[in-house]
């Protein structure tokens, strides 16, 4: 199992059935994910016997519209619908991963979701962990889904 | 199950125990507190009979102040050093909740700590979780240690 084929298969799966959006991977892994700015964060941990985090990361933009897909209605700014819906995108593909890496999906717990916002600020693992850092490309722009596993 | 005093016991452990310090104690706090206004705030995700995430909100001259205290290395910047030490600080108050949390029969499991940096940025868990801040003030400074979480049904 190549776990970068499978997030994109995930990514892929979630927002076409969830968001009702195409999206397609746009590029090779990448080696970090860097300052991010004007984006938010979408994260969720993964407990257990693999641990983990699993962060999605949107520029503002671009979870607007994500946003207005998933929720069938239009939002202008960063508001709590689309921290809330950013929030359930993690959710979702941390739920996913969970039943990759775990045959039954019973050794894996899932965190709460939560999502970081800002103008400017960057997001990095304390620990050392393997980094599958994946770029996609949906018509209203690019995000990232970030997968850190402890080695 | 008192959740601000898991919070005041587990935080208050560890910087005595791991950083020698005898921290002062604010009042918990419940349910949405506004911006917290952070530098570095260190996450970690609890899943198991509770989903959580546990936040480690310090201004810069907090974390430096610790990291120097804990590492014994003095940074100037919020750099890699500082968010481990951070990280490492939120591992340790998560661990302590674990503990807690096992003692009121619940039993959950730990994930990574990831540090978040910049100079204005906003956490925010999903709207239906309860959520408890406990503000804690280290030599005159002040840092907040939070919890969101939902119990697992």
């Amino acid at each position: 199992m190549i776990i970068s084929d499978k997030i994109i298969e995930t990514t892929i799966e979630i927002f076409t059935t969830m968001v009702m959006m195409e999206v397609s991977a746009d590029g090779p892994l990448l080696v970090k994910s860097g300052t991010l700015c004007d984006t938010i964060t979408g994260m969720i941990g993964l407990a257990g016997t693999h641990k983990g985090v699993l962060a999605i990361h949107i520029p503002h933009y671009v979870a607007l519209a994500i946003t207005s897909s998933f929720l069938g209605m239009d939002v202008e700014e960063i508001n709590d619908d689309v921290r809330d819906a950013v929030g359930e995108l993690a959710n979702m593909l941390g739920g996913n991963i969970k039943n990759i890496l775990s045959e039954n999906g019973r050794d894996i717990e899932l965190s709460l979701p939560s999502t970081v916002a800002g103008h400017e600020y960057d997001f990095s693992a304390t620990t050392d962990v393997d980094l599958f850092i994946l770029p996609f490309k949906t018509s209203a722009g690019n995000f990232m889904v970030e997968l850190q596993l402890e080695k | 199950m008192n959740v601000g005093q898991y919070i005041i016991e587990a935080t208050t452990d560890v910087f005595s125990t791991m950083l020698m310090v005898d921290l002062g104690i604010g009042e918990p706090v419940e349910g949405a507190g506004g911006d917290i206004s952070s530098n570095i705030t260190a996450m970690l995700g609890l899943g198991g009979d509770i989903r959580g995430m546990l936040a480690v909100h310090c201004p810069a001259t907090v974390a430096l102040a610790i990291t120097s205290n804990f590492l014994g290395m003095d940074s100037d910047e919020l750099n890699e050093d500082v968010k481990d030490a951070i990280g490492e600080i939120a591992n340790m108050i998560a661990g302590n909740l674990k503990i807690a949390f096992a003692g009121h029969g619940m039993k959950i499991e730990l994930a990574l700590p990831t540090s978040i940096v910049g100079e204005s940025f906003r956490v925010a868990g999903m709207l239906a979780a309860r959520r408890i801040a406990v503000p804690f003030d280290m030599n005159g400074s002040q840092f907040l240690v939070e919890l969101k979480y939902i119990v697992n049904s």
